[in-house]
């Protein structure tokens, strides 16, 4: 086997949950900010499932960095820090998709604009995983 | 399915949180008893027949610099290990070192050779090499 394998697989599996998530947040307040409007409920449509499909985009992402470190879930240096934003990230995406997935495609202005801010959290925890993931990856 | 009240969601979502966490270390957990099963030490007799590469302090500084861009995260910043081994009093010619920095190590380590050159690996074999017991 490819002992790089594994490093690829983490690298091609953490991009869906990272896209994903980032167009969840941005379709969704687009269709708050446009309420009343006729692209308001498609847009949030397109968010619930894109927030949807994130998350369960996380498994193979996690399960891959896992078997990557052999099971660490800290490391030290760049690693570290690429793990201390991918946890909260992971469970932040887990909760966010969750919430969203038994309130429904939408809720209460005052709710929603809380969940956006969880999404707007979310993003920037992802975004700091993926920029240490990359400085592990890439080389200087 | 009715949706559940927003307060009644954020409960099921934390647990839900939280329950996929635990299954992640879970599966971590695993994973780090069955790396520990597998033994990196392997001494080469070459070790004793090969003249000492030439070292420096400036270079050992210049490999521990490299070390921690590019290996302290598998190895720990002191080189006591982590999900890689403790490189401390490797039973390994220099150039056994040299050769797993540059080809890395099948299913275990990445190779290097295309973010090092030839002088980065030199550098890092005379730190590793810098971490025997006197």
């Amino acid at each position: 086997m490819d002992p790089t394998w594994w490093a690829k697989t983490h690298g091609a599996t953490t991009h869906f949950p990272l896209a994903l998530v980032l167009c969840s947040g941005v379709l969704d307040a687009a269709g708050f900010a446009l309420a009343g409007r006729p692209a308001a409920r498609d847009l949030h449509a397109a968010g619930y499932w894109t927030m949807l499909l994130g998350a369960l985009g996380t498994v193979p992402a996690v399960l891959s960095g896992l078997w990557l470190t052999k099971g660490g879930v800290l490391g030290h240096g760049a690693l570290r820090l690429h793990h201390l934003f991918v946890w909260p990230a992971f469970a932040s995406i887990v909760a966010l998709a969750t919430w969203r997935r038994l309130v429904g495609r939408t809720a209460a202005r005052p709710r929603f604009a809380g969940y956006l801010i969880g999404v707007g959290l979310a993003a920037g925890l992802v975004l700091a995983a993926g920029y240490w993931g990359g400085e592990l990856a890439i080389a200087r | 399915m009715a949706p559940l009240t927003p307060m009644k969601a954020l409960g099921v979502a934390v647990s839900t949180a939280a329950v996929a966490l635990g299954f992640a270390f879970a599966v971590a957990a695993t994973l780090r008893q069955d790396a520990a099963r597998v033994s990196h030490r392997q001494p080469t007799p070459e070790r004793w027949f090969e003249p000492p590469t030439p070292t420096s302090p400036a270079l050992v500084a210049r490999g521990r610099a490299l070390f921690l861009d590019s290996c302290a995260h598998c190895h720990g910043a002191d080189a006591r290990g982590d999900e890689g081994p403790d490189l401390h009093d490797a039973q390994v010619s220099d150039r056994y070192i040299a050769n797993i920095i540059a080809h890395g190590i099948p299913h275990e380590m990445p190779a290097f050779a295309r973010k090092h050159d030839a002088a980065d690996i030199a550098a890092l074999t005379a730190y590793v090499r810098s971490l025997d017991s006197p």
